[in-house]
């Protein structure tokens, strides 16, 4: 019996992040749906999440939701794939050779830091409706959190590192391979984080401009035909893709580099 | 006779971008002979681990010349390991992969690599620690393993900058034996650079003291303690004169 008493408050205690996050989500979902108690319900420009939820369920059973995830999968895994290979090996460049650092760093702030998304209708027109024009526009958003990231994890590699490593007889490729790269890891991972969101909306806009199917063309089309069950159930279901990956690479960061956690 | 290790009229100044150039040494001059333990002792900013680096061949001086063997010092060399204050040990490697670092980039096989950690690992006293990250051990540990990754290649040369200066007193104590030990068993040459003088007397067969930046050798003190060294000859008569000595060559040596 005392220990039934002793166990019910730990689990509550121990789960209360989890808990007390979760109990915010369902609070908003219910107020959501309790507004429509009060205020007149016009699905022509609202839904509530019960009819989200009935629309969910349709798009799953019909498996025009799975299709669509497919699909827009393709250009997402490009595009960010792309962005891995070519930003990271720039910002390693960048931080390492001073002067590539000075001479690109400008130039790659301005991009960074300007709208790019804006450049959307112009990328389309330039590669097309299919997965090259969307995997394009993934790849400009996405890949300058790579570059930034890198370039900030070369400059933070600890420069008694670099000593020990030359000092042992190591040359200039020793070096990447045993202290920048290592050292750099866990900045790109946090760049992911980033650059994931961001190719989610670069997936998102190039599939609103010009597409035929994807979950961004669902989405628009769903708005467009007034389903706004449809289109919501979409939303939230990006949402929930957006959260996974992120809590993802988060969880991911804490497996992989078990040293960081003391720093 | 040619010494084994000659340092002669070394003089190196620093030129920082943007702030005013400091001569860190200005006419070096040392001889250190095979197979001796000999510290150097010296205010601080005097240039001590900036000759470490020089003999480490990490910092080419401005003038004069650094001979080992006879032949002046062109770079890094398996011949030469640097124990550093800081440890510097890779953070995402193991206590074993950090020992092997130096075997690794001489392309050692890694079966003989995990050998030569394996006995390294037993002399520096880190037995089942080998699979264990730098930041889930001690100072004192980190220093163990920082010690033996120098040995691991076998230079003949083992320099030592301030190696213990980030340990507590105790740990400090401890591992000043246990390098004796480690010493008595590797038979290296070793460079010693600290601050204090009760480690340089303890340790060394002869202390250096340095001037004042731009450092050079100002004397030279031959430390003529029995070996094995013991922890009650730190209480001697014999041990607090050579200790007085010391700071009084030393002591118009510190700027405060």
């Amino acid at each position: 019996m005392a220990e039934a008493v002793t166990i019910r408050p730990t689990f509550a205690w121990r789960y209360r992040k989890v808990l007390l996050g979760g109990l915010a989500i369902v609070l908003f979902f219910a107020a959501w749906q309790a507004v429509f108690l009060v205020v007149p319900f016009d699905p022509l420009f609202i839904s509530k999440p019960n009819l989200i939820f009935a629309g969910l369920v349709d798009l799953v059973d019909s498996g025009d939701l799975f299709h669509d995830l497919a699909v827009s999968a393709v250009p997402f895994f490009l595009g960010l794939g792309a962005a891995v290979l070519i930003g990271v090996p720039l910002g390693i460049v960048m931080g390492w050779r001073v002067r590539v650092g000075y001479a690109l760093d400008p130039l790659m702030t301005v991009f960074y830091a300007s709208p790019l998304v804006a450049l959307s209708p112009l990328l389309v027109i330039f590669f097309g409706v299919g997965v090259a024009g969307k995997a394009i526009i993934v790849f400009v958003l996405s890949v300058f959190p790579f570059i930034f990231n890198a370039y900030a994890g070369v400059r933070a590699v600890d420069r008694l590192l670099i000593n020990v490593v030359r000092s042992l007889g190591g040359g200039e490729w020793d070096l990447y391979r045993k202290v920048i790269f290592p050292s750099v890891l866990p900045y790109i991972v946090a760049g992911a984080r980033i650059a994931v969101g961001r190719a989610l909306i670069g997936v998102l806009v190039g599939e609103f401009f010009a597409a035929s199917e994807g979950i961004g063309y669902a989405i628009a089309r769903f708005g467009d035909l007034f389903a706004l069950d449809r289109m919501f159930a979409c939303i939230l279901v990006i949402m929930a893709i957006a959260v996974v990956l992120t809590e993802g690479i988060r969880w991911a960061e804490r497996a992989a580099f078990p040293w960081r956690i003391g720093q | 006779m040619a010494g084994y290790i000659q340092g002669r009229n070394v003089s190196l100044t620093f030129r920082p971008p943007n702030r005013t150039p400091v001569r860190a040494l200005g006419g070096f001059d040392i001889d250190v002979e095979e197979g001796e333990f000999l510290s150097i002792v010296g205010p601080s900013g005097c240039g001590k681990s900036t000759f470490l680096n020089v003999l480490l061949g990490l910092t080419k001086p401005d003038s004069g010349e650094v001979l080992m063997h006879g032949k002046p010092i062109g770079g890094p060399g398996s011949d030469r390991a640097m124990v550093f204050q800081e440890f510097g040990l890779l953070p995402w490697r193991t206590v074993q992969h950090n020992i092997e670092l130096g075997l690794e980039l001489k392309r050692v096989a890694a079966e003989k690599r995990r050998a030569v950690a394996e006995r390294l690992i037993t002399l520096v006293g880190l037995t089942g620690f080998d699979q264990h990250y730098p930041h889930e051990l001690s100072g004192g540990m980190k220093q163990r393993v920082g010690l033996a990754r120098a040995l691991a290649t076998d230079p003949d040369v083992l320099l030592m900058d301030e190696p213990f200066a980030a340990l507590d007193a105790q740990t400090r104590d401890l591992m000043q034996a246990e390098l004796l030990r480690i010493w008595r068993e590797a038979r290296k040459t070793v460079l010693f650079v600290t601050h204090q003088i009760d480690e340089a007397i303890y340790l060394s067969d002869r202390v250096m003291v340095m001037s004042k930046r731009p450092g050079r050798a100002k004397k030279i003190f031959a430390i003529k303690l029995p070996r094995p060294r013991e922890y009650e000859m730190r209480v001697t008569p014999e041990f607090n004169d050579l200790k007085l000595e010391i700071w009084n060559t030393l002591k118009d040596e510190i700027v405060v």
